[in-house]
């Protein structure tokens, strides 16, 4: 059993549901009908090269080719957490790379090789989609993990320097604020897991159910994956901030904004 | 020795100076009184002794020492600072009392019965400990941090505004304990006319400034 096809008639019918915010945004300025139209378009477009090439990777099945193909994936990862954040890229980027590798690609091996047991690790019909997943969670934890450190050293700045001053090295000043922003990041990925079933299907069980396979199967991969999502993106965001702060602050254990990009 | 000396320092923030050719020694045990009307530096004064900010011209010796970051985060460790902003923590006072002193700088100096016989001295309440710090009044805070900083056993403070909300006796006590002690260095930055006695050397910013404008 595998899922109907859906028609070009179909699909236009799904883009014509566009038109609703579209309208709303049009109604109570929202500013938001150029990202709507650009959104569905770089979506389109993405998915449809992607499909096309992952129909091809998945027919060669080439691990080194899979491999790198998720590196990419960390890479555009890491530069969408950067380009998201105040941040900028150069001190930024390489680190960060290394941390996503580090959390996701580990994760990952860990995942197909003890909760899947597959005997190619690196099987691209499971390691490139579970690689999405993962990656792509840890991405928005990351945006909000770093983007809330940043905001609040900077308004609590005060906090910060009598910390300092009254004692404090710079890592046990900063830790109310990496505390802060790790409970933050991953409060939402806590809830999805929290309500996962009752309130929303996620849409990776969605996809296995309407693909053919038994919706047990489903859950088993679904409570699996989520776990997995939650390590690694505790782990991705505390490496994220760990990051912050060692490079974000000169000698002296001062913040520093000419890390931040200019208004 | 000095102590603390503050040799041709100038000091800018966004393209305005707000030091200019500041010359100022301190020695060991001497009180200081600093002053000078708004905006003319003050803070930033101790703000570049903590290294919170580096000058953009002339240097700071600590202990003889020429100030660079490792100098700056030892200096932090040996004076107890207390800023005029108030907003130094949040939760309630235990808790931030619970903090600050399980650094490992600060690690088993938090004896209660000292605490609590510090609290009574400044007239506190005990319970003032469960309560939120945000929510204090002005001089609660002001209070609270004196303690904080008298608990961390220091002998050099500086002291930016620490009276400002106090009552006239509490003024007194403050002023008198911070002036009596003959091993504290104490910097203190105030309006208040009680810190203005025997014994403490006024230094007034304006002044002090008024003939130089040199800065390269």
């Amino acid at each position: 059993m595998s899922a109907t096809d859906i028609t070009p008639a179909g699909m236009a019918f799904c883009f014509l549901l566009l038109l609703i915010p579209v309208l709303i945004s049009y109604h109570l300025n929202l500013k938001l009908i150029n990202s709507t139209i650009e959104s569905a378009f770089r979506m389109t477009v993405q998915l449809a090269f992607v499909g096309f090439f992952l129909t091809f990777v998945f027919e060669l099945n080439n691990s080194l080719l899979n491999f790198v193909w998720v590196l990419t994936m960390v890479i555009v990862a890491s530069y969408t957490v950067l380009k998201n954040a105040q941040l900028k890229y150069g001190p930024f980027i390489v680190p960060l790379t290394l941390s996503f590798a580090l959390a996701n690609v580990g994760m990952l091996l860990y995942f197909n090789s003890l909760v899947i047991g597959l005997n190619d690790l690196f099987e691209a019909r499971y390691f490139i989609p579970i690689a999405g997943m993962v990656i792509g969670n840890s991405l928005r934890a990351n945006i909000v993990g770093i983007n809330y450190f940043c905001d609040q050293i900077q308004r609590n700045e005060n906090r910060y320097l009598s910390s300092l001053s009254l004692g404090a090295e710079k890592y046990e000043a900063l830790k109310p604020y990496l505390r802060k922003s790790l409970r933050n990041s991953i409060r939402p990925t806590l809830a999805n897991m929290a309500t996962v079933g009752i309130v929303f299907l996620p849409g990776m069980m969605t996809g296995q159910i309407i693909g053919g396979s038994s919706p047990l199967t489903a859950i088993e991969y679904q409570i699996a994956i989520m776990i997995a999502i939650y390590v690694s993106t505790m782990m991705n965001v505390m490496f994220g901030v760990i990051i912050l702060i060692h490079r974000g602050f000169d000698d002296y254990g001062m913040f520093r904004k000419d890390m931040l990009k200019g208004e | 020795m000095d102590l603390i000396k503050v040799e041709k320092v100038c000091a800018d923030a966004e393209g305005r100076r707000i030091l200019s050719d500041l010359n100022i020694s301190v020695s060991r045990g001497e009180k200081v009184l600093i002053k000078g009307r708004s905006g003319i530096g003050k803070t930033t004064l101790f703000r570049l002794l903590l290294g919170f900010r580096t000058p953009s011209f002339g240097t700071i010796y600590f202990e003889g020492r020429p100030m660079d970051p490792r100098l700056a985060w030892d200096i932090r460790k040996k004076v107890a600072h207390i800023s005029q902003d108030s907003d130094i923590g949040e939760g309630t006072v235990k808790e931030m009392l619970d903090g600050i002193f399980s650094y490992a700088a600060n690690k088993g100096m938090l004896i209660p019965e000292e605490l609590q016989s510090m609290l009574s001295e400044f007239s506190l309440r005990a319970d003032v400990l469960h309560k939120k710090f945000e929510n204090l009044s002005g001089g609660e805070k002001q209070r609270i941090a004196i303690i904080i900083s008298l608990l961390t056993k220091k002998d050099i403070f500086l002291l930016d505004e620490i009276t400002s909300d106090l009552d006239a006796k509490l003024k007194r006590k403050i002023v008198d304990m911070f002036v009596g002690n003959p091993s504290w260095t104490v910097l203190a930055i105030s309006h208040d006319t009680e810190w203005e006695r025997e014994g403490v050397r006024v230094i007034d910013l304006e002044k002090l400034q008024e003939s130089s404008n040199v800065c390269n």
